[in-house]
């Protein structure tokens, strides 16, 4: 114990002398520091899942700075906030950076927080005295909810709007004011810009205010009765002679050295996938969020964010109608339900011992379930709903509430071991662990497969290359001279183009810009207004700056290539990729015609010989310069993202060893 | 842990790992406040709003400002002909001046550091904003005695503090504007054309 000592005799002189005494008379300062940090004794004897508390800090202070940085540009209006958004990414110095930051804080928020959700389940971190640390946390998880939710708004994308939509048509589910309630809450007859200016007051002002204030409530709880720990037994029921528990640590310095690592490691993930997947495949950043809203057509397939999709696959599971009232308000009772259940766990866990450790064979697999039932429901969410998958869903939302229902029951049936007096140090061994995650993988995984299956036309996947500047010169002018006849790219400035792809300005502005007018800052705006695209084409071309982030490059390499003759169409061109699209085949003076061998399914297509100036190689060239050129244009900073993240990844490596050095040397002090 | 084997700690290996880990750390938050400083700066939008522009000068009416008003960076810029005897004036009239020899670097371009502040001598460019608080000058060219000056000779007077400019933008002395009115960086691309917010040829 002597260096504890010695550390607080230390903190205690210094508050006795001049300027420290003046403050902790008129402000608890060291006190506040003692009790909070250097005498707020842990046991020692945390292990990995206790790090995921102070990460999640880390993310909220994240949020809230990025969060403030990003109103700075963001405008919260219906017509603004999408056009903002694409500002923030490309005109904004570093604007791309915060962003990421922000919607990658995002999902590590929700993904931080189901772990360590999960390690209170283990733990028995609920059970008295912690019942009230364990309902702000549930609070605070309920506020996240709506802040992620409004968040989700906010970009104004098509899912953004869509997604909003079914969220707030879930309460025009409530028997008798659900209709009005609806309209109260969207200040409208749809969601619209009303509707997006009070999420955002609720995003930006309250609900982070609710945030802080109930973080602040559960640490001030927890540091009351102290941390709970994998044993599950009190450490303050064995104290020294100075009435400091046996088994304690002081937080500071050895859990501040401790979480230090951790949160490297975590910001060393995080940054992973910032840098390098910040879309992680649509999970983060849904592809049809790359659309502006738009409420005339709903994106082909609508998947909340994955952090709510078990419970929106809870509110799908949900078929049969009950007491006269439609399934869709039973839907979201089990949905509230799910939710609802989990405040009133401590109450329901009424087992002699607190710890997975030392709890029975019953509570072990009905935690085993509970956890792949969440999962294939978190799957399920994503996937278009079949019948095979609804049943699944129907059974993993049976075995989510068997886990609380039954729990009375199996916790006071089973047998329970002894916790020891002491903490002790790692439970499960290796293997076992890699048992365990092989199960629970296994039971997600096997389930899954049984009902997956998609299938969509086949794509010839393209390799790009944004390093060669030649391919997208040439990809820019054949966009600028075919394209931009009717499509804007009005999210980009020419002079950037220019920049990125290493064009001369004095080129760019001789041979790219065709009007008068037009500077060479300007947004990259086609001539053709919306009226005359509505009349020619029967709907306006669609702006095509993010068009390979919303459909991908595959899917724009297959479309371009992808029309063939079809005299049934207005313009005597169908696309295999895109059937009936409005569009004619502009570049067929290139190309050629083509003909669909197999009507039906168009796998393959004949080039009719004789047609279009270019060979088909030549062709597919053009193509694919022109392709490439739309992957740049979708996100300009693509090639500064991974340079930076790459140094920002080589930083982080540094300081691991730094902080894992440090951590070494404290935890020196502390025996086993 | 009071039961763990008793050793020493070592106190200066310590100190080292919690100086160089607390300095690595502090480098890692100045790099991660590098995209929140940088933010602030001027985006795309303000930097192509802010663009050099052409302006026209054919339409110049003597004895008024170049109307409409163009607007390099927001600021309003003030161009206007000199007849001789305004040039004149600028020549010899200069006692009253604080700089006369416009020899506060920064108020223009090195190439109009000279008698009549400009390019060309009858044509003066420069940005209507007084160099006390920013409001825009009124122009009052005619050599007539005035309210705030009897003995005026044609120049530019602030309404918001009282402060008072001749037809080269000088600043007189014992008025509250510290400085010369601000030339911009311009060129003539034509004669009758000149562009505002670049050097051109001249630098």
């Amino acid at each position: 114990m002597s260096e504890f000592d010695s550390n607080s005799s230390a903190m205690d002189t210094k508050s006795k002398n001049g300027l420290m005494a003046w403050i902790d008379a008129r402000l608890p300062v060291t006190k506040t520091i003692e009790k909070h940090m250097t005498k707020y004794y842990a046991p020692k004897n945390f292990n990995v899942w206790y790090v995921f508390g102070i990460i999640a800090t880390v993310v909220l202070v994240n949020q809230l700075l990025t969060g403030i940085w990003l109103t700075m540009n963001y405008v919260p209006s219906a017509d603004g906030a999408f056009a903002s958004v694409e500002y923030i990414m490309r005109d904004v110095d570093f604007g791309w950076v915060l962003r990421y930051m922000h919607s990658t804080g995002a999902s590590a928020f929700f993904a931080v927080v189901y772990l360590h959700m999960f390690r209170a389940l283990m733990y028995g971190s609920y059970r008295k005295p912690r019942e009230l640390i364990w309902i702000f946390g549930m609070t605070i998880f309920l506020a996240l909810m709506a802040e992620g939710f409004m968040g989700y708004v906010l970009p104004w994308g098509n899912m953004s709007y869509w997604g909003a939509n079914v969220i707030v048509s879930l309460f025009g589910a409530i028997p008798f004011i659900g209709e009005s309630l609806m309209t109260w809450i969207q200040g409208d007859f749809l969601i619209s810009g009303a509707t997006l200016n009070r999420f955002f007051a609720l995003h930006v002002v309250a609900l982070p205010l609710v945030l802080v204030f109930l973080v602040f409530l559960h640490l001030l709880a927890l540091h009351e009765v102290g941390s709970n720990n994998p044993d599950g037994i009190e450490i303050k029921e064995k104290k020294d002679d100075k009435g400091i528990p046996l088994d304690g640590i002081p937080f500071h310095p050895y859990y501040t050295v401790h979480d230090t690592v951790a949160v490297v490691v975590f910001l060393f993930v995080f940054c992973v996938i910032m840098f390098f997947m910040p879309e992680m495949g649509g999970y983060f950043l849904e592809y049809a969020n790359f659309t502006e809203a738009n409420n005339l057509a709903t994106p082909e397939h609508i998947a909340p964010v994955w952090y709510f999709t078990p419970f929106y696959s809870m509110l799908r599971a949900v078929t049969y109608p009950l007491f006269g009232i439609d399934a869709k308000f039973w839907g979201l009772v089990v949905m509230a339900a799910a939710i609802a259940i989990l405040f009133v766990l401590p109450w329901l866990d009424k087992s002699p011992v607190k710890s997975i450790r030392y709890k029975g064979w019953y509570s072990r697999i009905a935690l085993l379930l509970f956890v792949v039932s969440f999962i294939i429901l978190g799957v399920l969410g994503v996937w278009a709903p079949t019948e095979g998958r609804a049943k699944l869903a129907q059974l993993c939302t049976v075995l989510y509430f068997a886990y609380f229902i039954a729990m009375p029951w199996y916790t006071r049936k089973e047998a329970t071991k002894l916790p020891p007096e002491r903490v002790t140090g790692r439970f499960i061994t290796i293997p076992q662990l890699i048992l365990s995650l092989v199960i629970i993988g296994a039971m997600v995984f096997l389930p899954l497969k049984a009902v997956a299956a998609e299938a969509g036309v086949e794509l010839e996947h393209v390799t790009l290359d944004l390093e060669d500047k030649e391919s997208l010169q040439s990809g820019a002018q054949t966009f600028i001279n075919y394209c931009m006849g009717c499509h804007s790219a009005g999210y980009s400035r020419y002079n950037r183009v220019a920049a990125d792809l290493g064009i001369p300005e004095e080129l760019m502005e001789e041979y790219m810009l065709f009007n008068e007018d037009t500077a060479i800052g300007d947004l990259m705006v086609s001539s053709m207004s919306k009226e005359l695209g509505n009349n020619a084409f029967g709907v306006a071309p669609p702006d095509l700056t993010l068009v390979a982030r919303a459909r991908g490059t595959d899917w724009l390499y297959g479309y371009l290539t992808g029309f063939y003759a079809d005299e049934s169409r207005p313009f005597g061109v169908n696309n295999r990729v895109f059937p009936n699209v409005a569009m004619p085949n502009i570049l067929e003076g290139l190309q050629g015609v083509q003909h669909c061998e197999d009507a039906g399914h168009c796998e393959h297509l004949v080039h009719v010989d004789g047609t279009g100036t270019l060979s088909e190689e030549e062709f597919e060239d053009v193509i694919y310069n022109l392709v490439n050129f739309l992957y740049y244009l979708g996100e300009p900073s693509r090639l500064d993202r991974h340079r930076i993240g790459g140094y920002v990844l080589l930083f982080l490596s540094f300081l691991w060893v730094f902080a894992w050095l440090l951590n070494r040397e404290y935890w020196k002090d502390v025996g086993h | 842990m009071s039961d763990g084997t008793a050793h020493a700690v070592n106190k200066k290996r310590r100190r080292f790992l919690i100086g160089s880990t607390t300095l690595v750390g502090a480098a890692g938050a100045a790099g991660a406040a590098v995209p929140f400083v940088g933010s602030w700066n001027p985006s795309a939008r303000a930097l192509a709003a802010g663009a050099p522009i052409t302006i026209d000068i054919s339409r110049l009416s003597p004895g008024q400002l170049l109307g409409p008003m163009p607007e390099w960076r927001g600021k309003p810029v003030y161009i206007f002909r000199r007849e001789e005897e305004a040039l004149e004036n600028l020549r010899t009239r200069t006692d009253h001046l604080a700089d006369p020899e416009s020899e506060e670097a920064g108020q223009q371009p090195e190439y109009c550091q000279n008698e009549f502040r400009s390019i060309r001598p009858e044509i003066m460019v420069m940005v209507g904003l007084c160099t006390h608080l920013g409001c825009a000058p009124l122009m009052a060219p005619e050599v007539q005695p005035q309210d705030y000056d009897p003995d005026w000779t044609g120049g530019f007077f602030c309404p918001c503090h009282g402060s008072k400019f001749d037809l080269a933008g000088r600043v007189y002395s014992g008025v509250p504007a510290p400085d010369n009115l601000v030339v911009p960086p311009h060129f003539y691309e034509s004669d009758n054309v000149v562009v505002v917010g670049l050097d051109g040829e001249n630098s």
